[in-house]
């Protein structure tokens, strides 16, 4: 694998502190280019109007980006922002609602020894085997006997148990939720619920923020599920929006533009949240789970 | 589905959910949101649909009938909707009304979807054509939906692209395959037009102008399947001869390389229905003005028979709870003039019903502003159009022809069209069987 | 079906559900841990309900539909005309000797030999390069490499789709500039490809964070021993690092298996740009078109079951082969 060879000199590296390592360099060049081919090609077809779009060269700029937004706003009576509003309902109120039921189960399963702990532990991760997409069609015969498919809740709960969440704040509640504290506060007569929501939940704030961006992620991202449970299209999320109307305008080019700029428009609020986040955030919490 | 099963998994979901205090949305849920009982107070009904803007033709309904509200709640599309449908129905909550392609009526008639509206009909009969009012009929006595649309199907040429090449509009299928070969050698880039192994009901159209019926089914009950009968056989020979050949294309409609074919030129010409303008449009903007539409080419000179590609109806679902004021909107919006009216602006669809065929709601489509007589020709090519013979398992059918023609055509070998034609008969019938159905082959 | 023992009699009721003002729950002489006995079941409550409600009771019922079919009466049409009946085994006959069926499960093993070892060597790739001092782009690129993870699979898809479009592509483009031949993306076995490509590019960045953080967490003096022992960059990475983030490289092997066994957005959101891609192109499009377009909801569970547990048996044995592999005990 010579691309791991270093030009730079392994043993000296007081004196090369300037040197750089070309090589490495531009692998990762070559990587981020990789990444960012398709994002940059729907940022410029997106200024593009439909004439433009097939003939001229693909990332040379057009001039219809605000005409695009608005006939993308326009088609339908704006039903695009309606689907944008439901991604962010659905993965707001997703995420929260996991993140607080993760957080109690995690907490439970971190800081309390009882019978069956383990066996419930282990028991939820194997949810992790089974993946949401095999469980979807079940979930929806389900949702659809009570009444309850093609409707908010059909998305709402199934998306809120989230196993490597509960998994996450397990590891993170019994790292930093020290059992002399807890133990303290007993001891002043605290209930366990007080215990958990005054002292636990903010020292594991960090690991639940960890809990809810994922899990707003996988919520906002989801496919399947919005594709099996929702028929009415008011309520479909941006990901299911997005293909069907590329499924239903494959005969007509006219929405071609409206796609590719809904596509844009989709990926800004991810890409957006992840520069702030990265800020204040560090990913390495998302896999610091691995340790263990 | 048996009692048994119902107590079982509510019981379970109700252990699971009592903790999230889900039983009193599950005890509002139960049923739908009407009030009971047909007379007094105001009903409201919900309409699933996929056309587009069906909701401003609802819209006009509510205004004059304040106490029947319809609400239209738009679907993605059709294939998917069947399954939603029949699981709805299962659990006892499908909407008041359906918009239902012709070709799914049996299927969800087996799955007891629709409601036999018959008493609420009255004379709708009269307002359309036998061949249409067979297919919502199914040759019973039952009604189990409304027209709505439909779509006969017709030729459209380049009107300037055959002149430039000095080709002939053909009047037969051999006179179809002459002048393709004529094109092909008048313009080697280019072809007549297509054959698209991704829309199965268009080739279903052209066996049902040559004669095919697909399913049948007697008096005792026992349906007979022939999706490879002669004539289907002879449509598919036909075609995948022409696609070996050469002188037709083989990649599918609908995508943006076919749109470019269309608007460019490298295709000379579309078998399609009288909805095509509306596609024309936006596909191949440049070429307005420079099509002309002609019937059908015909299996033997002087017949006088066209096939139908798609069209959908309007049907009451068995759960809703006002049967009759929703037939009452079924039997309004295909068949009321200002409702028609709306239905041609709005939806852009061709009007199943006779009377909409003809006189003002139509005029002449923008893109065909050469041919003043489009839509008096296009009621006179629907007056034609063959009886369709739909079943239970369509979609199976149409699936396994997607994959199998979708193969062969990729071969351009008429040997493999025939041999998919074979696959789909027996997928056909295997699934029939599968099921229980007593089912022979043709 | 869950381990909460709702009823046990040895149970205090507690009240952490209360308004924060519950009574310090007695301890038991005989067991002076337990404080709070009841409190960890009564957090655990939304966990299990949820548990219970969608994983548990919808495996449950693709099971039992699994066993059972309809079976038609008469004429078929009309009020009673469907039953459900008892089919014992018959639908996983059916499944067996389903060649489409086999052959869609084929086509997901084979679009995982791709997928899996390019991203994951990507991943692995793009760690170490990320890991090594001198590399100047590394914070940006790490940034960049893994904003694919914030786009959704569908819209990645979608937006390949386009760029597999000979009319659109900026690729084609040049290739026609320079009369090199154009091949066609959505063509039999260059699907594999096409499809792989936009599972790689979305998923590497993901378990490329995953790596670098096991590699971040190698104490530096191991990498001085070594240097002073007088070993290569190169050595260090392959005898060293590689062997340390095993545990990282496992983990998203473990999920990239499952993951690719599931392929579904990728083949469904380029469907309508081709005629050349069946309707049971993978395993899950195969159990939708029996669910949804067959309405075949009984075949599609059991389909579902045989996947399903062909998904355990297969992760299983994984995490067996891998255990042995690290030695590692997981509890």
């Amino acid at each position: 694998m010579t691309p791991l060879t270093l030009t730079a000199d392994a043993t000296g590296r007081a004196g090369r502190a300037r040197r750089t390592a070309w090589v490495p360099t531009l692998v990762l060049l070559l990587g981020t280019l990789y990444c960012l081919v398709p994002i940059a090609w729907v940022v410029i077809a997106a200024t593009k109007n439909r004439s433009e779009l097939f003939s001229t060269f693909s990332f040379a700029p057009g001039t219809g980006l605000l005409d695009n937004v608005s006939d993308l706003t326009a088609y339908r009576d704006g039903i695009y922002w309606q689907w944008m509003a439901n991604s962010a309902f659905y993965a707001g109120a997703g995420a929260l609602l996991s993140a607080a039921v993760s957080a109690a189960g995690g907490y439970a399963l971190g800081r309390y020894s009882f019978r069956g702990r383990e066996a419930i532990f282990k028991m939820i991760l194997a949810g992790v085997l089974v993946p949401s997409v095999v469980l979807a069609v079940p979930q929806y015969l389900l949702l659809s006997k009570t009444g309850l498919a093609d409707s908010y809740w059909s998305m709402l709960l199934p998306s809120i148990l989230s196993p490597y969440g509960v998994y996450l704040v397990r590891i993170y509640a019994a790292a930093s939720v020290p059992a002399e504290l807890m133990e303290a506060a007993r001891m002043d007569g605290a209930s366990e619920w007080r215990i958990f929501s005054r002292i636990a939940v903010p020292m594991m704030m960090p690991g639940l923020i960890t809990v809810f961006l994922f899990q707003f992620v996988a919520i906002w991202n989801n496919f399947l599920l919005p594709f099996v449970m929702l028929a009415d299209d008011t309520k479909f999320p941006i990901t299911l929006g997005l293909y069907t109307l590329l499924a239903q305008g494959a005969s007509q080019p006219a929405l071609y533009t409206l796609v590719i700029t809904g596509c844009l428009l989709a990926i800004l609020p991810l890409i957006a949240l992840f520069l702030v986040i990265q800020r204040f955030w560090s990913l390495d919490l998302l896999s610091g789970s691995i340790k263990s | 589905m048996s009692i048994h099963s119902r107590q079982i998994s509510r019981r379970s979901v109700l252990a699971g959910a009592a903790a999230l205090g889900l039983t009193g949305t599950l005890a509002a849920c139960g049923g739908s949101d009407d009030d009971s009982g047909e007379s007094g107070g105001p009903v409201k009904l919900t309409y699933w649909s996929w056309a587009p803007n069906m909701e401003k033709v609802a819209a006009i309904w509510n205004k004059k009938n304040p106490d029947i509200t319809v609400t239209v709640s738009k679907q993605a599309s059709g294939a998917e909707i069947l399954s939603k449908l029949i699981t709805a129905k299962k659990a006892g909550n499908a909407p008041d009304l359906i918009q239902v392609e012709y070709q799914s009526l049996p299927t969800l008639v087996s799955n007891d979807v629709l409601a036999d509206i018959s008493k609420y009909a009255g004379d709708t009969k009269s307002d359309f054509s036998e061949g249409l009012w067979g297919m919502v009929t199914l040759g019973t006595d039952a009604v189990y939906a409304i027209p709505q649309d439909s779509g006969p199907l017709m030729f459209y040429y380049r009107e300037d692209l055959f002149k430039k090449h000095g080709l002939s509009v053909p009047k037969t299928w051999t006179e179809f395959a002459e002048t393709a070969r004529a094109a092909k050698k008048a313009v080697p880039d280019a072809y007549l037009t297509t054959f698209s192994s991704n829309d199965p009901g268009l080739f279903a159209g052209l066996a049902q102008q040559a004669g095919g019926k697909w399913w049948t089914v007697d008096g005792s009950g026992k349906w007979t399947v022939g999706v490879d009968d002669a004539a289907t056989k002879k449509v598919t020979e036909f075609w995948g001869g022409l696609v070996q050949e050469g002188v037709i294309d083989n990649q599918p409609m609908y995508t943006p390389p076919w749109n470019q074919a269309l608007n460019k030129g490298t295709h000379l010409a579309w078998v399609s229905a009288v909805w095509a303008p509306g596609v024309l449009v936006s596909s191949a903007p440049e070429t307005k003005g420079k099509w002309r539409m002609a019937p059908l080419p015909q299996w033997k000179a002087g017949d006088n028979v066209t096939g139908s590609w798609g069209g959908s109806s309007t049907g009451v679902s068995t759960d809703s709870k006002h049967a009759e004021a929703a037939a009452k909107f079924a039997r309004w919006i295909n068949t009321d003039p200002q409702a028609l009216a709306a239905l041609v602006k709005e939806v852009a669809i061709y009007p199943a019903a006779t009377k909409g065929q003809s006189g003002d709601i139509l005029t002449t489509p923008e893109f065909f502003s050469n041919q003043k007589d489009f839509y008096t020709t296009a009621a006179e090519i629907a007056a034609t159009t063959a009886a369709s013979a739909w079943g239970p398992n369509v979609q199976t059918t149409y699936t396994a022809f997607q994959d199998n023609f979708g193969k062969a055509t990729k071969a351009k070998k008429e040997t493999q069209f025939v041999s998919a034609l074979g696959t789909m008969q027996a997928k056909t019938f295997d699934d029939m069987k599968k099921q229980g159905f007593e089912v022979a082959e043709a | 079906m869950t381990s909460v023992p709702l009823k046990g009699s040895d149970r205090i009721a507690a009240g952490p559900l209360a308004d924060g003002t519950g009574t310090a729950p007695s301890v038991r002489p005989s067991r002076p841990r337990r404080r709070g006995r009841s409190a960890p079941y009564w957090f655990l409550v939304p966990t299990l309900a949820l548990f219970a409600a969608f994983t548990v009771v919808p495996i449950g019922y693709s099971i039992w539909l699994s066993l059972h079919k309809v079976k038609v009466k008469g004429i078929g049409l009309g009020k009673g005309a469907r039953e459900q009946v008892w089919n014992g085994f018959g639908n996983y006959t059916d499944v067996f000797q389903d060649s489409e069926f086999g052959h869609s499960v084929l086509r997901a093993f084979g679009y995982g030999l791709i997928v899996i070892p390019t991203m994951l060597g990507l991943a692995l790739l793009f760690a170490l390069m990320l890991d090594t001092p001198k590399a100047r782009s590394a914070p940006l690129a790490r940034l960049m490499i893994f904003l694919p993870y914030a786009v959704p699979g569908i819209i990645a898809a979608l937006m390949w789709g386009f760029l597999y479009l000979p009319d659109v592509s900026p690729f084609y483009y040049l290739l026609d500039k320079f009369g090199l031949p154009q091949p066609d993306l959505f063509n039999g076995g260059n699907l594999y490809l096409s499809f792989a490509n936009i599972a790689v590019w979305g998923g590497t960045g993901f378990n490329m964070i995953v790596i670098y953080t096991a590699l971040r967490a190698i104490p530096r003096d191991i990498y001085e021993a070594a240097r002073i022992d007088g070993a290569s960059d190169l050595h260090i990475a392959l005898k060293i690092k590689i062997p340390i983030v095993m545990p990282a490289l496992v983990l998203t092997f473990f999920f990239s298996v499952i993951a690719t066994l599931q392929v579904f957005t990728e083949p469904m959101a380029l469907k309508p740009l081709t005629n050349n891609l069946q309707s049971t192109w993978s395993p899950l499009m195969a159990i939708y078109d029996s669910a949804f377009l067959k309405s075949d909801i009984y075949g599609a569970s059991a389909t579902t079951v045989v996947l399903a547990l062909a998904t355990f048996v297969l992760s299983f044995t994984l995490l067996r082969i891998s255990d042995r592999y690290t030695g590692e005990d997981r509890a």
